[in-house]
């Protein structure tokens, strides 16, 4: 292989060297935007579990409270044995389990959404320590309320102040932004779990609908290994049934209902579509290209080129066309990528999730997690799509090389 | 390779080429000693580049074989036919073939690119022979800023840089005007009767042929004197 006959032949035809690079280059750019189109929109399916420090939240649902009064269960949840979280534990993959109790209090002059919290669990609602804007969080052992801030200001409840939830008085330590921390679990009132077992098991509506004990509870949250996720959710049905509402980042992706969201298969089969177009773009560009060069390749011959050394000089090329398509296919991605960073998306949070009575304010709207779409390229995509473009430059090379230097150089300089 | 004894560098003998059941070249024999510059004439279309085809190893023969300094020919396989150009022979078309992105230099040392060789000496040796040739104020030129008679002779130069046994010329002079082609051929005299390249050169112009030492007439695939 001559470098600078390379290195020429690329330079002074430009007009070739360009159409090859920009067929195959677009071909890798695709590729690298849709992996991590998709990769971005499995990111955001993410957030919203995320943010409150679990990877799967977990409800039963079954029937409806008889009446909306005193202390219920939102429809249609039901109780979560304390006897299945101990099995939930012992599954494989699981790092660490929140629990909580999710309630509607039906005062005569008020109504709340109440959730039970266990204080200082990493996994589930305590991540809200972060958002307090007034006052402190719940301390353990304290019999003690956390009013939502937005709640406070409508009710004009103050830090310091008693309030009365089923007929209990608590005393108000902290104003919490629940909108600023998480989606999910958006409550009124936050108390610590074992009051909020206390109230769901002295309450005779709950116990008619859904037998709770006091170590019961009607919400989870699961910390989780990350690969095995899917095959965590298949497990917690077996242990909850069918009915389960088991909420994980897939279930979030299938809400986004977004074609790059839908399937890991869809996009490798668009992917693969669109680096099969380029190759064929770059095969047919460079087997017009080599064509036309027919009489070039004759001289070779003519003057002693092997077959061997015309196909080493072809395959050259033709890898390091590709690698500089590849480095063009990136730039252009990661140019797409960044344009692409600025879209949002807004990822729905079913009601079962933020239950919301739909006669209180608000109770009706669907609420969504709003975010930037985390687009970036990984480093090990970008190494792929590169070596990817060479390995196609390789076996074109390879193949059009071949099949050019066959030709026999008395029948390309006979026709002069 | 030893030559040969009777000083004969190439032999061709009883070569026959046909396309189907076309004979283009038919039965023909034919020697050119050391040193000798024969042109072969004939009308176009009387096989005259076919033969010369088959006696410089670019074409293969459908009968007969072709001995060059006791080498034949028409047994090697296609990659030892390549390098039996590569050290025997050398090329002059009639619209010189040389590559549009190379400059004067690099054409010239198109045959040693393959060859493990530093590439200070390559250049050298192709810097001397455009200078014999000279054209030492053109070496960096593409060939697209070389007149007619100047990529002549980057192509003679590029056929001489291998020390070839034999020089072959097809219409040398047919794309240049006739004073470019009286300049080719004084250039071709000249290895001849200095250097002592055997050549063989075909072309159409009986006038041009009169230079050579020996004129070989070809008519319809056969030899005719």
């Amino acid at each position: 292989m001559n470098l600078h006959y390379l290195l020429n032949e690329l330079y002074y035809q430009r007009r070739r060297t360009v159409a090859a690079i920009m067929g195959l280059s677009i071909g890798i750019a695709l590729l690298i935007i849709l992996s991590s189109l998709s990769a971005a929109y499995r990111q955001a399916a993410h957030a919203p579990l995320k943010e409150i420090g679990a990877d799967i939240t977990v409800q039963r649902s079954g029937n409806v409270p008889e009446q909306l009064a005193g202390v219920v269960f939102p429809c249609s949840a039901e109780t979560i044995r304390d006897e299945q979280v101990k099995k939930v534990e012992g599954l494989p993959g699981v790092r660490g389990i929140g629990k909580a109790v999710l309630l509607w209090v039906f005062d005569p002059n008020r109504a709340w959404i109440v959730l039970g919290i266990e204080q200082k669990n990493p996994v589930g609602p305590a991540v809200l320590r972060s958002a307090v804007v007034d006052g402190r969080f719940l301390e353990e052992g304290r019999p003690e309320a956390l009013i939502e801030a937005s709640y406070a200001r409508q009710f004009n409840i103050k830090v310091g102040e008693m309030v009365s939830i089923a007929k209990r008085s608590y005393p108000v330590v902290g104003m919490v932004d629940a909108s600023r921390a998480a989606k999910i679990a958006v409550a009124n009132v936050y108390l610590p779990l074992s009051e909020a077992q206390s109230l769901a098991a002295s309450s005779s509506l709950v116990q008619s609908v859904s037998p709770f004990g006091k170590a019961d509870v009607n919400l989870l949250f699961i910390k989780a290994d990350q690969e095995r996720i899917t095959s965590l959710a298949s497990a917690l049905r077996g242990i909850f049934g069918k009915e389960a509402t088991i909420g994980t980042p897939e279930s979030f992706l299938k809400l986004l209902g977004n074609l790059f969201a839908l399937s890991d298969k869809l996009t490798l089969a668009a992917s693969l579509i669109a680096i099969i177009v380029a190759v064929l773009i770059a095969f047919k560009t460079m087997a017009g290209n080599i064509t036309e060069r027919a009489r070039e390749i004759g001289v070779l011959k003519a003057v002693g080129w092997t077959n061997r050394n015309v196909v080493t000089q072809l395959l050259s090329e033709s890898v390091i066309q590709c690698f500089l398509a590849g480095i063009v296919g990136l730039a252009i991605a990661l140019v797409a990528a960044f344009g692409l960073s600025f879209m949002k998306v807004n990822i729905p949070i079913p009601w079962e999730m933020s239950p919301t009575p739909h006669f209180l304010p608000g109770g009706g709207d669907q609420i969504f997690k709003t975010l930037r779409l985390p687009v970036h390229v990984p480093f090990t995509l970008a190494v792929f799509a590169v070596l990817l473009s060479v390995v196609i430059g390789g076996l074109t090379g390879i193949l059009l090389g071949r099949n050019i230097s066959k030709i026999k150089p008395s029948e390309v300089l006979r026709h002069e | 390779m030893n030559s040969m004894n009777n000083g004969t560098i190439l032999t061709g003998t009883g070569l026959t080429k046909k396309y189907g059941d076309l004979a283009v070249v038919k039965e023909v024999s034919l020697s050119i000693a050391k040193s000798e510059f024969v042109c072969l004439v004939g009308k176009s279309g009387c096989g005259k580049t076919t033969l010369l085809s088959l006696l410089s190893g670019l074409e293969r023969p459908t009968k007969g074989n072709v001995m060059l300094d006791g080498t034949d020919v028409t047994k090697a396989t296609e990659d030892e036919l390549a390098l039996f150009r590569r050290n025997n022979v050398g090329f002059i078309f009639q619209s010189f073939n040389l590559i549009p992105t190379l400059s004067a230099w690099e054409n010239v040392a198109l045959p040693l690119f393959p060859i493990k060789m530093a590439g200070e000496e390559r250049k050298k040796r192709a810097l001397d022979l455009l200078e014999k040739m000279d054209m030492g104020h053109r070496t960096d030129h593409l060939p697209s800023a070389l007149s007619g008679g100047e990529k002549q002779r980057v192509a003679i130069a590029r056929a001489l840089v291998n020390n070839p046994k034999v020089l072959f010329a097809d219409e040398p002079t047919g794309n240049l005007d006739s004073a470019t082609g009286d300049a080719i051929m004084e250039i071709l005299k000249r290895l001849h009767t200095q250097e002592g390249v055997a050549i063989l050169m075909v072309t159409h112009e009986v006038e041009l042929a009169k230079t050579a030492d020996r004129l070989i007439r070809m008519h319809d695939g056969e030899l005719i004197s």
